[in-house]
């Protein structure tokens, strides 16, 4: 690895070209040589790791401790003319604590004929699959779990583990409403994983390598340098037509809208989760916003340079919280501004719209590629 | 393809142990929530509470309803296409590395070209035998009448 350069150096005179932005040491060894745990062999480097995986882990939970019960009020209001939650702390931010206690103590009441062993394991599977993701994503900083060459396809299979937990919950429910909505959800998932995949694997074709280390270091190449200020090759400027198609795919992935239909309240209460209750609901409402920030995570290391922006190279976790947020504000825009699709309309557009374009933008790319070249 | 017996193999391994220590974390923190939550929860069981939810109703028919054969439909699709996926992904790695050792063009691209050809004849003909479309427009309904 070259280690890349910081996206719009060349705007910042005080800061050399040459910092490296992307870490080639990864945060379990980083933390070992802070710590001494490295100098304790086997088991020091083992607690160093686990040590650096669970930073990882209560950063995304915080940041989804702060968009559940906050930040989705706000904007939602925002967007509605209201002015939500302001009575704790300043712009009722403590609302955060207030509401993880309410939650967590309500009595968790479990429905009859509930398919136990399944009702029990649905929500840890689709709280613990979104979180696991996170593993491979460069967030800057240093912050960087594991960079294994298969990077891309691992967190692509990781987060289709969700479905499994959905599907589950559905059906163990065993409420109709819960059924359709696991259904709907698997449907869903199953309709628009492959315009994601094939579409990130025309990003592939660009970087030559499935490690998110190598891909966020070969956007950090400059594209083009107009008077005097060097873009760098993120691939969202480089494929904008993959960047909308990857976006699309990612908002019915992690199902919001237009595409939430698994739970439509209209039509089936609230899908999977109907009969979950007290903290079982807050495990698949805490994985279904970790799958946000998992598929913003993916899109701002894929299409939009990962941790890279102006100022140092320390600054890159801050770059890519802004990244991951832009993509959680997105959804949330979505949420106040369109319209839910029905279901048969969103296995339409999946199989035959947006798969048909993911394999065109496939096709087109590796063919001009390949005449450049 | 050999396997490359070099140090990278060793932080290779590092990373896996990295994954597996985050799973570590992404079960205890679940289970952290829910022994939070069995401490602060009360428990006051009643029969009527524990029914099926059906919007304050009593509910209606079973739990156990038919649903459209189109969700088996689109899944079986989907194995197909996921599996195409895989095949693809080596291919996508390479292309760049291909080109650059002056691979001709249709050597390198050719044979995903014929390969995603296929797939899609596959695609079409889901398309055509409707296993894609869920709900028929008033037109299709009027020529199905008999």
């Amino acid at each position: 690895m070259t280690g890349g350069q910081i996206a719009g150096a060349a705007t910042l005179p005080s800061v050399p070209p040459t910092v490296p932005l992307q870490d080639t040491v990864l945060l379990p060894e980083r933390l070992g040589e802070l710590t001494g745990l490295d100098g304790f062999g086997l088991g020091g480097e083992l607690l160093a790791t686990f040590i650096a995986a669970f930073i990882v882990g209560n950063l995304m939970l915080a940041m989804t401790g702060v968009a559940g019960p906050w930040a989705k009020r706000k904007i939602t209001a925002a967007f509605t003319d209201r002015i939500a939650v302001n009575r704790l702390g300043p712009a009722g931010l403590f609302i955060i604590l207030a509401d993880s206690v309410r939650l967590l103590s309500k009595e968790l009441v479990v429905p009859e004929n509930a398919d136990r062993p399944a009702y029990d394991l649905a929500p840890i599977v689709v709280a613990s699959s979104a979180l696991l993701g996170f593993a491979v994503i460069p967030m800057g900083s240093g912050i960087h779990l594991a960079d294994p060459e298969v990077g891309l396809a691992y967190v692509f299979a990781i987060s289709g583990i969700a479905s499994l937990g959905l599907v589950m919950a559905g059906y163990a429910s065993s409420n109709k409403y819960s059924l359709l909505g696991g259904l709907r959800a698997v449907a869903q998932n199953i309709a628009y994983e492959i315009p994601l995949v094939i579409t990130g694997m025309s990003i592939v074709i660009f970087a030559g390598t499935l490690q998110m280390g190598e891909i966020v270091s070969a956007q950090a190449k400059p594209l083009l340098t107009i008077a005097g200020i060097s873009i760098p090759s993120w691939y969202a400027l480089v494929n904008p037509f993959a960047f909308v198609l990857f976006l699309v795919a990612n908002f019915a992935e992690v199902g919001r809208n237009p595409f939430d239909t698994p739970e439509a309240p209209t039509e089936i209460v609230a899908g999977y989760q109907t009969e979950y209750s007290s903290v079982y609901f807050v495990l698949i409402y805490l994985g279904e916003f970790l799958h946000i920030f998992l598929g913003g995570a993916i899109i701002a290391t894929i299409f939009l340079g990962g941790p890279a922006g102006p100022g140092p190279a320390a600054l890159g976790i801050v770059w890519f919280i802004i990244k991951i947020w832009a993509v959680f504000f997105a959804t949330q825009w979505l949420r106040s501004a369109v319209p839910r699709v029905r279901i048969d309309q969103l296995i339409e557009i999946g199989w035959k719209g947006l798969l048909v374009l993911s394999f065109a933008n496939l096709v087109l790319t590796a063919a001009i590629v390949g005449l450049i070249a | 393809m050999c396997v490359r017996f070099e140090p990278s193999n060793v932080t290779e391994m590092n990373d896996w142990i990295a994954i597996g220590a985050l799973a570590l974390v992404g079960v205890l923190i679940p289970f952290g929530m829910m022994a939070v939550s069995y401490l602060l929860r009360p428990t006051v069981p009643e029969t009527s509470k524990r029914a099926t939810y059906e919007s304050g109703e009593i509910p209606t028919g079973g739990t156990r309803i038919r649903f459209n054969i189109q969700y088996y439909m689109v899944a079986l699709l989907f194995v197909v296409f996921d599996i195409e996926t895989v095949l693809l992904f080596p291919w996508a790695v390479a292309y760049q590395d291909a080109l650059a050792a002056d691979i001709p063009l249709v050597r390198a691209l050719g044979p995903m070209l014929l390969f995603v050809a296929i797939l899609l004849v596959g695609l079409a003909w889901a398309w055509r035998t409707g296993a894609v479309q869920w709900a028929r427009t008033p037109r299709q309904l009027e020529t199905d009448r008999p």
